[in-house]
């Protein structure tokens, strides 16, 4: 990978988690577009598995530090989205927009499952409720912003490739 | 599956399984060190992204509160507008209580109520009739001064006519009697509409801008030392013996609220101390 598309990875990715802390409260919905899962899954794809799993933790580490009674769970979760997505990227990535929206839909949805299953807050009908209804719901606005995304972000990235 | 990607595909699964453990052992710190460690991130590369959160947050409240915060803005300028009206009112009112304790005796209290329909522009419907005491001809003042003369009388009400009617007429004077004359409506346009002028004073009697001018006295209907105006400047000047001025009224008829109806006796005894300055005067009175 060289240094321009590297540097293009970077800025995209602190783009998106800018987006997740300006924009996202702004629009305040209960099934908000996670621009985080974007970030990881949009350069997991472009990166070496470790490399994903690194920039999971990070950004994870980041939203973590926001609410500090889940700390951890965030990193685990974006690390093992980053990690994952990154082995499957020969297998499922590829220039369709419809697996595009799946990927980043399951993405979110694995995200939002490690990540309620790890901080153990929510229990009961809430947890299901959120892994079933509005888990869903965020996967789904999440995919579609993902593929807006990437359709402005491909033409910057895919030129730099060697 | 060749050696160098096997070694790549280990250390990838290694970095990734030291990040998961990294997150788990944070999962698992008790509360202290949990807090220190978030609080630690927070100060140092997350402070700008925490600041950009606030940001927003205030953004979205302040987008979703606009409405209501308009319409309580509304509601502070009108009440202070109000409170302004009050206020003038309780001025205007402060002074009439002070005129009605200088004038003692041989006068009737009344609310005036300013005509808005069309031809009644220039008179004031007044709370009190002749069951008071209200005669016609009889004047109508305010703390600062003429308003007006009443026309038409009935039982429990009376209309009076204001300064700028047509009709209306005033002998006047100056405090000092060195000239005399008539004032009626200034029929300008416009803003000059709400002038007086000072008709009919001999060519050798010079009036200096800012004086006083007063009723007269003459002709019964209103005593002498009501005051009228302010001489703002000559109008005209007719043939060489006579002048015309133009006169800034004491009374601005809209403000008027509340009057006071002088009866005939008192107008035949006089109300010439009450708005001099001085001890009597309508300021020195004022409660």
């Amino acid at each position: 990978m060289n240094r321009g598309r590297t540097v293009g990875i970077l800025v995209m990715v602190a783009v998106l988690v800018a987006l997740h802390f300006s924009l996202r409260p702004i629009l305040d919905w209960r099934a908000g577009v996670d621009f985080l899962t974007i970030a990881v899954l949009v350069a997991a794809v472009r990166v070496r598995p470790g490399m994903a799993a690194l920039i999971g933790f990070a950004v994870g580490l980041v939203a973590d530090a926001l609410a500090p009674e889940s700390l951890g769970a965030g990193a685990l979760a974006m690390t093992l989205v980053g990690f994952s997505a990154s082995r499957l990227k020969a297998a499922f990535f590829a220039d369709n927009v419809a697996i595009n929206a799946v990927f980043v839909f399951v993405g979110k949805v694995a995200f939002d499952w490690i990540f309620l299953l790890a901080e153990r807050r929510l229990t009961g009908g809430a947890l299901v409720s959120q892994l079933l209804l509005w888990t869903p719901l965020a996967a789904a606005l999440t995919a579609l912003t993902g593929l807006l995304v990437m359709a402005v972000m491909r033409p910057t990235l895919e030129r730099r490739r060697p | 599956m060749p050696r160098g990607a096997r070694t790549d595909s280990r250390a990838d699964t290694a970095i990734a399984a030291a990040c998961a453990l990294v997150a788990l052992v944070l999962l698992i710190l008790p509360d202290g060190p949990r807090d220190r460690t978030a609080g630690a991130i927070r100060g140092t590369v997350v402070a700008p992204l925490a600041a950009l959160q606030q940001r927003a947050g205030l953004a979205r409240r302040a987008f979703t509160s606009h409405d209501s915060l308009v319409a309580i803005a509304d509601s502070v300028v009108r009440r202070s507008q109000q409170l302004d009206e009050v206020t003038a009112e309780n001025e205007r009112l402060r002074a009439l209580l002070g005129l009605g304790k200088a004038l003692r005796w041989g006068f009737v209290p009344a609310e005036a109520l300013v005509g808005r329909g069309l031809g009644e522009e220039h008179t004031l419907v007044l709370s009190a009739g002749s069951r008071a005491g209200v005669r016609p001809l009889s004047a109508v003042v305010a703390a600062e001064g003429l308003v007006g003369m009443v026309r038409h009388v009935d039982a429990g009400t009376s209309v009076a006519i204001t300064w700028p009617h047509p009709d209306f007429r005033v002998s006047a004077t100056t405090p000092d009697g060195s000239a005399f004359g008539i004032v009626s409506a200034h029929q300008g346009e416009g803003a000059e509409g709400f002038l007086l002028e000072l008709r009919g004073v001999p060519f050798r009697s010079r009036i200096p801008v800012g004086t006083a001018v007063v009723s007269s006295g003459l002709g019964g209907v209103y005593p002498r030392g009501i005051p009228i105006g302010t001489v703002v400047q000559v109008l005209r000047t007719n043939a060489g013996w006579e002048r015309t001025y133009l006169l800034r009224p004491a009374v601005r008829p809209p403000d008027v609220t509340a009057v006071l109806v002088l009866s005939p006796d008192r107008t035949t005894d006089g109300v010439e101390s009450t708005w001099l300055p001085g001890r009597d005067s309508v300021l020195a009175r004022q409660p």
